[in-house]
């Protein structure tokens, strides 16, 4: 594993990193973390990348602070399969993929979110939906008796996006 | 009858409204009244969305459960991304300072989360409070012989704390649920695997899906039992991909488990959509051909037409 070594070639601990990282939901769930590898084991993530991505070793650059090694463009942390393995297995309930998401929340806040992330909250934002509706859908849904997709309030849902805009950006 | 709200999501209603009608049509032969509930959102996703914001995602999903705290009803989902979101939040929303964090949001839109309706995956739903016995009393159209490969996916069951829904290490749902329908569940060495949708990379799903579907294809399934609308597209669309990719021929339709229900309670393979797949189950049709129980014992002649 790289390190940020000073001049003194000590690890540097980054703590805005640290200190950004638990304020996200769950985000701080790292520090109970003992380094078992109980998560490594049942991760297909690992598994199918010869270890290239190992949730044990994310939890320990989350430990030393290596924030440079996780927030940044093409980050490993989107190779995670969401699967919830390491949530199941941790004997700490560290949530690795909890913590996982969170450093997902801190590079989606700079703008490294992947084009697809991005797509999906765009699209949600205009139509309140994951699925665009379009006259398509609705003639298939027609095929199977089904009414039209009901429409979505969106003056409610925008209020939502507007409330955490006032709050100063999402937390 | 029982009522429940239905949560139907973004995936079933727009990509596979076939699995809505067979859920509408099968849940009426089973005693469930779905209320539709009116103003819903996505749920929001629990991959994509929750990666960008966590909290604007636990936000959008409080709103999304007090449409049922209004009718006082708990909800039932049919895909296990929206279970997956909709049971954390009530899991999370337990916490008061961020109940609280959620509430100041909600009260811009004169909504407030309370915590009072429950969430239900549509398996767990008929499991408690249709029973396995009722479902199996509801087939006309028994599928004896029908070897079915079962895909359990992640989110259904895990984190299993919070989902609670069948112990995650060995769950039985859906076997029992494949066995009332006169079906044989297969659990393929691989059952435990994910789909790999949510990986961002494209190498490590590619070769998760191979290894998933040769497994599978060890068991000579006939078909791979699904119930998550996501898993659901990777074994269509993507196990095209796959097989071109790897040059192997699985060749084993996916079919949504309401669906299957609904073929055994006797709905006509062709109202099923089921055409409509990269894969077609086309293996049912030797059910239909087959003289149903009761239309059998309706004109009281003797054997089955086997």
């Amino acid at each position: 594993m790289a390190s940020q070594p000073d001049k003194n070639d000590v690890v540097r601990v980054d703590f805005a990193f640290k200190r950004e990282l638990a304020e996200k939901i769950e985000g701080d769930l790292a520090s109970y973390c003992y380094q078992c590898g109980a998560c490594v084991g049942d991760c297909p993530a690992s598994t199918y990348s010869d270890g290239a991505f190992n949730p044990r070793e994310i939890m320990l650059m989350v430990l030393y602070g290596l924030g440079d090694e996780l927030i940044r463009k093409g980050s490993i942390l989107w190779d995670c399969t969401n699967c919830y393995n390491c949530h199941e297995r941790c004997p700490q309930q560290v949530k690795p993929v909890e913590v996982i998401i969170s450093l997902k929340n801190m590079l989606a806040d700079r703008g490294f979110a992947p084009t697809a992330t991005e797509k999906v909250i765009t699209t949600f934002e205009e139509t309140g939906r994951t699925v665009p509706p379009n006259p398509a859908i609705d003639k298939q849904r027609a095929k199977f008796g089904l009414p039209p997709l009901p429409p979505v309030p969106m003056e409610e849902i925008t209020a939502l996006f507007e409330a955490a805009n006032d709050e100063g950006g999402a937390k | 009858m029982k009522r429940f709200a239905y949560f139907p999501g973004c995936m079933i209603p727009a990509r596979h409204p076939a699995m809505e009608f067979a859920i509408r049509e099968t849940l009426a032969k089973l005693g469930i009244d779905i209320v539709d509930l009116e103003g819903a959102s996505c749920c929001p996703d629990p991959i994509y969305f929750k990666s960008k914001d966590k909290l604007s995602w636990l936000a959008v999903a409080a709103r999304n459960l007090t449409l049922a705290e209004d009718l006082g009803l708990d909800i039932f989902t049919n895909c296990s991304g929206c279970t997956a979101t909709l049971s954390e939040t009530y899991h999370l929303l337990q916490d008061e300072d961020l109940r609280e964090k959620v509430n100041q949001r909600l009260a811009r839109i004169d909504r407030e989360y309370r915590g009072t309706s429950r969430v239900r995956h549509i398996a767990t739903l008929v499991r408690d409070e249709v029973g396995y016995d009722k479902v199996r009393e509801s087939v006309v159209r028994p599928l004896e012989g029908l070897k079915v490969a079962i895909h359990y996916g992640c989110h259904l069951l895990k984190p299993s704390r919070i989902m609670q829904v069948d112990n995650p290490d060995n769950p039985e749902v859906m076997e029992k649920l494949v066995e009332a329908l006169g079906a044989s569940p297969v659990r393929h060495r691989n059952w435990y695997l994910c789909c790999g949708k949510a990986c961002q990379g494209e190498e490590i799903p590619n070769q998760m899906m191979h290894d998933l579907l040769a497994t599978v294809n060890e068991e000579q399934a006939d078909i791979l039992g699904m119930i998550c609308p996501t898993c659901f597209g990777q074994f269509d669309h993507g196990q095209m991909k796959v097989a071109k990719l790897f040059e192997e021929d699985f060749s084993t339709p996916p079919v949504y488990y309401f669906q299957l229900l609904a073929f055994a309670q006797g709905v006509p393979y062709d109202r099923l959509g089921l055409e409509r797949q990269r894969f077609k189950p086309n293996c049912l049709r030797r059910y239909e051909s087959q003289k149903s129980a009761a239309e059998v014992t309706s004109s009281a002649s003797a054997g089955s037409g086997s």
